[in-house]
Formats: structure tokens, sequence, C-alpha cells
């Protein structure tokens, strides 16, 4: 019987071991998660002690018990937009441009593009925790040669711009390197056509490079919007969520809940399981975007 | 008329010369000043100033006497290697179905491969954490090749299925009329045909595996610690020992970066999880 249904489906035996291990390694985690949510385990603890406190962990979260939770959503979702977009256009405008020039060490400006994007993220936060160090860091020492003075950057209300730009220096150049190949792709001969009737520089970008370039973008745009939404090592490395909770990222609020100091995992959990929808529903957003266009 | 046209182009072209040139200096700054301080002697890290100065190895021997930064590097290849190689036995296997096979639900079930992408790790590792607890499996380095696979066989599975629908089904065809068996097929056709690909995605899930960081600094405490971790060692009572921190950070990103630029035909392939093919 088996032979049978295999037969019927060739595939089977190819994908089955894989989408085995996928299963058991994510959906059981998964259910596991929603479990642990519901009750008050706390690390250290006999199994014995655990009770089950139904929905408390979410609605401690949501009636204002947890006031660090909705500021970990907010400068979450902020940075999410921030960095995204920010990335998105000066990625862009980069891609353009390397796609217009000809020049010989262009293999040296990819190289160099590809050196954030490979660089461990942790070990680039902490160089830039170096560089943006108030007392002995570069950019201080370069800002003050240009007169401006002091700027303490990993302050409380610095810091968020901090992790932008470390965010942005990391990930500009992945923007950079699939907008180069997508625009280089495209056809010269609509644009010329476009051009003999007229079309403005600005009319051609938006009727022609856009929509062609429509699933590329949107695809960037998935990747890039889950991944600053998922964000950690970097934030951990430079500020550790602080001062106070001005870069408490969702990520960091789940960590700093579940870590050895506090074990409350539990709600660490409830938290994770928020982080986990919210990113399932921005993508599912996205991709439901993406695929109206089609 | 010529001649200010000609002259203006040429003032554009060294505008966007100008601005890529810059452009590429932002991006290479970090890394230029991470290799700058791991070479200045102690004293003058905290004087940003000094760009003349006597370079020495000293941090680069002490945080291989000191710091055990031997052992994190073990840690980090043995790791990333045996995850690396399961991936891509277990991931190339099921990613030559997909390639090869038709079925109704092929599309969507692919999509449920790619969607273990947008899964946040921090709120994943959390049962991972109380799972390897009970299993005593807890700052050992089998947990980390587990959780390592779960972000390597989805993008293996992604990667090489682009890497074999680029192979033409009739190369295998003719092998099969020329009475090869299916394994002979997979030996001498497939295979070599697919070399780079593999190469590459290896390279990527290295790279991936290299530089994780959740888990690696959720799961593991003392014996295990990888190399992306061990940074935090460096942020002492005494300040920060940026010195040791940034040989660590040119000896560990060394690898990473050649990798990196060897497969830079692919690295839009990679990025874009096999779905650009560039």
């Amino acid at each position: 019987m088996i032979k049978r249904y295999i037969k019927k489906r060739p595939y089977i035996p190819y994908i089955a071991p894989a989408m085995m291990i996928m299963t058991v390694l994510t959906v059981f985690p998964t259910i596991f998660l929603y479990l642990i949510s519901i009750t008050d385990y706390q690390l250290g603890w006999d199994f014995g002690r655990i009770q089950v406190v139904w929905f408390d962990n979410y609605i401690r979260l949501f009636s204002g018990r947890d006031p660090d939770f909705g500021n970990a959503v907010y400068i979450s979702l902020k940075f999410m937009v921030i960095t995204t977009g920010i990335e998105m256009v000066f990625g862009f405008m980069i891609g353009k441009l390397l796609c217009d020039c000809e020049f010989k060490l262009k293999p040296v400006v990819f190289a160099i593009l590809i050196i954030p994007i490979v660089m461990t993220p942790s070990i680039a936060g902490n160089i830039w925790k170096l560089m943006l160090n108030s007392e002995y860091g570069i950019v201080n020492y370069f800002l003050n040669r240009m007169g401006i003075s002091k700027v303490t950057w990993l302050d409380a209300k610095m810091a968020f711009t901090s992790v932008v730009l470390a965010d942005v220096w990391q990930w500009t150049p992945f923007v950079s390197l699939i907008s180069y190949a997508g625009l280089c792709s495209l056809p010269s001969d609509q644009y010329e056509a476009a051009r003999i009737d007229g079309g403005n520089a600005f009319q051609l970008f938006r009727y022609i490079t856009l929509p062609s370039l429509r699933p590329l973008i949107f695809l960037t745009l998935i990747f890039r919007t889950i991944d600053s939404l998922k964000i950690y090592d970097m934030p951990f490395v430079l500020t550790q969520g602080g001062p106070g909770n001005s870069t408490e990222f969702l990520s960091l609020h789940v960590y700093r809940l579940a870590n050895a100091q506090n074990g409350l995992i539990g709600r660490a959990a409830a938290n994770a399981i928020i982080l986990m929808i919210i990113s399932t529903a921005v993508s599912k957003v996205l991709i439901h975007y993406q695929r109206k266009g089609e | 008329m010529n001649i200010s046209r000609r002259s203006r182009k040429m003032f554009f072209s060294m505008g966007k010369g100008l601005i890529l040139f810059i452009v590429c200096m932002f991006f290479l700054a970090p890394y230029w000043w991470m290799v700058l301080i791991s070479l200045k002697p102690r004293v003058d890290i905290f004087e940003p100033g000094k760009f003349i100065f006597k370079p020495t190895l000293e941090h680069y021997v002490s945080i291989i006497k000191n710091a055990h930064i031997l052992n994190y590097f073990a840690n980090s290849t043995i790791v990333s290697v045996i995850s690396t190689i399961v991936s891509l036995i277990i991931g190339s296997v099921a990613a030559y179905g997909f390639a090869r096979f038709n079925w109704k639900k092929r599309e969507s079930t692919a999509f449920m491969v790619l969607s273990q992408r947008m899964l946040p790790a921090m709120a994943i590792v959390i049962p991972y954490f109380l799972m390897a607890m009970v299993a005593g499996l807890l700052d050992t380095r089998v947990i980390l090749v587990i959780c390592y696979l779960l972000f390597n066989i989805p993008f293996t599975i992604l990667m090489m299925r682009g890497f074999f629908e680029d192979i033409p089904v009739e190369i295998e065809e003719a092998g099969k009329i020329d009475g090869c068996n299916g394994i002979q097929v997979l030996k001498e056709l497939i295979l070599p045909l697919s070399l780079p690909g593999l190469t590459a995605t290896a390279i990527f899930c290295l790279i991936n595996s290299w530089n994780e960081f959740v888990f690696a600094n959720f799961l593991t405490s003392v014996n295990t610690k990888t190399v992306p971790t061990s940074v935090m060692l460096f942020l002492s009572v005494s300040g920060t020992k940026w010195g040791e921190m940034a040989a660590t950070g040119v000896l560990s990103s060394l690898p990473v970066i050649i990798f990196g630029i060897a497969v830079q035909k692919y690295m839009i392939r990679g990025l874009t999880f096999g779905a650009v093919k560039g």
C-alpha cells in the first residue's frame, strides 16, 4: 500500500525527510511555546509548581501592567518603518548609480558592499559602539574637527538613532545589490520608445522602472521588514536595550524577561507569541499586496 | 554647445564617481577602523586622532593566550560545518524533488518552506531552551547544530531548487537512455553539474551559521560559546578591552568576508533565498 501511495506521488521520498525534520523543529516548539505562554513558569521551578494562568500573561501585556511591552512594540514598529524606508531608498539609489556607471573598479565596489552584509552583526555592533563612543570615538573626533560639539550617541535620546545608523550601514548594501541586478536586467528598448514619446526621467521611472521591478522591490521589502522587526544582535551589543528602555525592541524585551536573572519564562513566552503574530501579520500583508499586483 | 555638453557630462560622471567613493568609504570605514584598532597599541586606542602609530600584534597574542579564543573558533567551526553538511544532504534531496516533480500543492509547500525565514528566532528559542534543559543538552554543540538546521535546511531547499532547475531535464533523460540507473545519473550527471551551486549554498550556510547570535547567546554559556557571542566577554568591569575585541573581530570576519567575495556571483541568489537568479 505504501508502495502504491509513493508510486502515485514520486516526490514524497525526496521531500519527506526534510519536511519531517522541519515540522519537528518548528511546529512542535511553536505549540510548546503556546502552552508555556499560558502558565506562570519561572526558571528554576520544579515542574510541579507550574500553574496554568490561562490568558493572564496576555492580559498583563495589554492592560498596561507591563509598560515596557507597549514601548517595545512601538519602537520595534518605528524601527522597522524607518530603517526599511532609509535602506530601500538609499539602496535603490546606489544600485541605480552602479548600474549607470561603467568603470574598471566595479568589482572592488561590490566587494566593499559585501563586507557589511556578511560581517557578524554582533561584532559590527561592537565596532559601532567603539566608533560612537562619546569620549574617544572616531565619529565624535571628526565631528569635533568640523566644529560640531560632542554628541553623546548612546544616551537615551540618541541611542535609537545610533541603532538605526548601524542597521542602515549593515543592510543598505543588501538592497543595493538586489536592485542593481534588477535594474541592469531591464531591457533598454522600452526606455527608448518612451523617451521618443517625450517621457521625462520621472515618468520613465514611475511608469517603466517601478512596475517592472515591482516583484523584486516587494521581495526586498519583505526581507528587510521582517529582519528589522526581528532585530536582536545589533542593539543587544550596541546598547543592551538601554539606556532605560529606549532601544528595548521586542526581541530584547523577550530576552530580558527570559534570561537567567529574571527567568519569567511564562511571560516571555507570551511576548514571544506577540512577536511571532506581528511578524506573521506584517509578512502576510506584504505578500498579499505583492500577489495583488500580479 | 558641443563642448559644454561634453563638459557637463564629464562633470556629472565626476559627481557620480565622487558619490560612489563616499558611499564606499561609509561602508568600508567600520571594518577598516576595526583592523586599525586591532593593531594599535593599548594606550593609543583612546586617542582616535592618532593615525600614525607603531603597529603591534599584542592584542592577537593576548586573545590567543588568555581568552581561549581558539576554543570559540573551534566551536563555531564544528557547529557550522556539521550543520551545513547535514542541511546540504537533506536539503538537496528535497530540492531535487521540488525541481523535478510537479504536484498540485508544490508551490504552497515551497512557500511553507520560505515562511520558516519569517519565524523570529527569539520566539522559537524559548521552547528550545526548555527542551534542551530537560534533555540536558544546554551548552552543548548538539543543540546548536539542531537549531542551525532550522534555517539552513529551508535555505538549502530553496537555493538548490533553483540550481537543479537550471540543469536541463534532457541531460538526465539522455543518461537514462544510455543505460545509467538512478544513482548513476545522480552521481555522474547531476552532482558534477550542480557542484558550483552546492558550493555556493554550502558557503552561504556556513556564513549564516557562523554569524548566528540568538541561539548561541541563549543556549550556550561556558563550554560551547561561539565566536559571535564571545565578543561579549571583552566587556569587563574595568572597561571594554577594545583591542582584543577588534582582534577577535578581524580574525572571525576574515573567513566570512573571503567566502562572501568568493560567492559574489551567487550573492543575489543567496540573499533572496534563490528567488532572484541575478
